[in-house]
């Protein structure tokens, strides 16, 4: 190998296949307030380590749990 | 007929007989243009992430119901001109369930072929996820 990484980097890995989590639901506020860090914002996948499908499926629960006030748009 | 999933958000201060007033109200909308209402869920006061019409808390009710897009479009109006209710939420679900038993289905087949060639394979397969 050319590159050798001086550390050992964890691969991440999807949580929701990991665990075999199938519904990603927007009731799940437990659930969903893990991919939102502090500000509010939807945790990128390059921190969280989901996979696409499930990144996509996670956004859209919650943005749902956003619109019906179970997870702030924002933090004051 | 879809499944949809009905949730609304009443204002704190409505008394508890107000609220069951407002669910039989909303159930009857729904069974009088053909739909059924599967289960009706008071899911209790809570605190609002944010704040609604200066509402920190409310009262949050989940319907599970079966109707067309009329029925949905006509609850939502009788919703909005309500003035207890502060916030409502359609949900389609029909999608999510159909999902569902798509992956049960493929983890039951999955399951199945695994037990019968169990001590021939030596090696289990690789896990794949099934998305769409």
């Amino acid at each position: 190998m050319a590159i050798q990484k001086q550390y050992y980097r964890r691969k991440k890995v999807c949580k929701f296949c990991v665990e075999r989590i199938d519904s990603i639901n927007y009731k799940d506020v437990k659930l969903l307030s893990q991919f939102v860090p502090e500000r509010a914002k939807i945790m990128p996948r390059r921190i969280s380590g989901v996979c696409s499908p499930h990144q996509r499926r996670l956004t859209d629960a919650i943005m749902k749990a956003r619109n019906i006030a179970l997870l702030p748009f924002a933090t004051e | 007929m879809r499944n949809y999933e009905i949730m609304f958000i009443v204002n704190p201060s409505v008394v508890e007989e107000d609220i069951d007033k407002i669910n039989t109200q909303i159930e009857s909308i729904i069974t009088a243009g053909g739909g059924t209402v599967a289960k009706v869920e008071k899911m209790g006061k809570r605190r609002l992430a944010y704040p609604v019409n200066k509402n920190r808390d409310g009262f949050y009710v989940l319907l599970t119901v079966q109707a067309t897009g009329e029925i949905v479009k006509e609850t939502e109006r009788r919703l909005r001109v309500m003035d207890s209710v502060i916030k409502y939420l359609t949900v389609r679900m029909d999608e999510e369930i159909r999902r569902q038993e798509k992956i049960k289905a493929h983890r039951q087949k999955r399951a199945l072929r695994r037990s019968t060639n169990a001590g021939a394979a030596a090696r289990p397969a690789p896990e794949q996820s099934i998305e769409e």
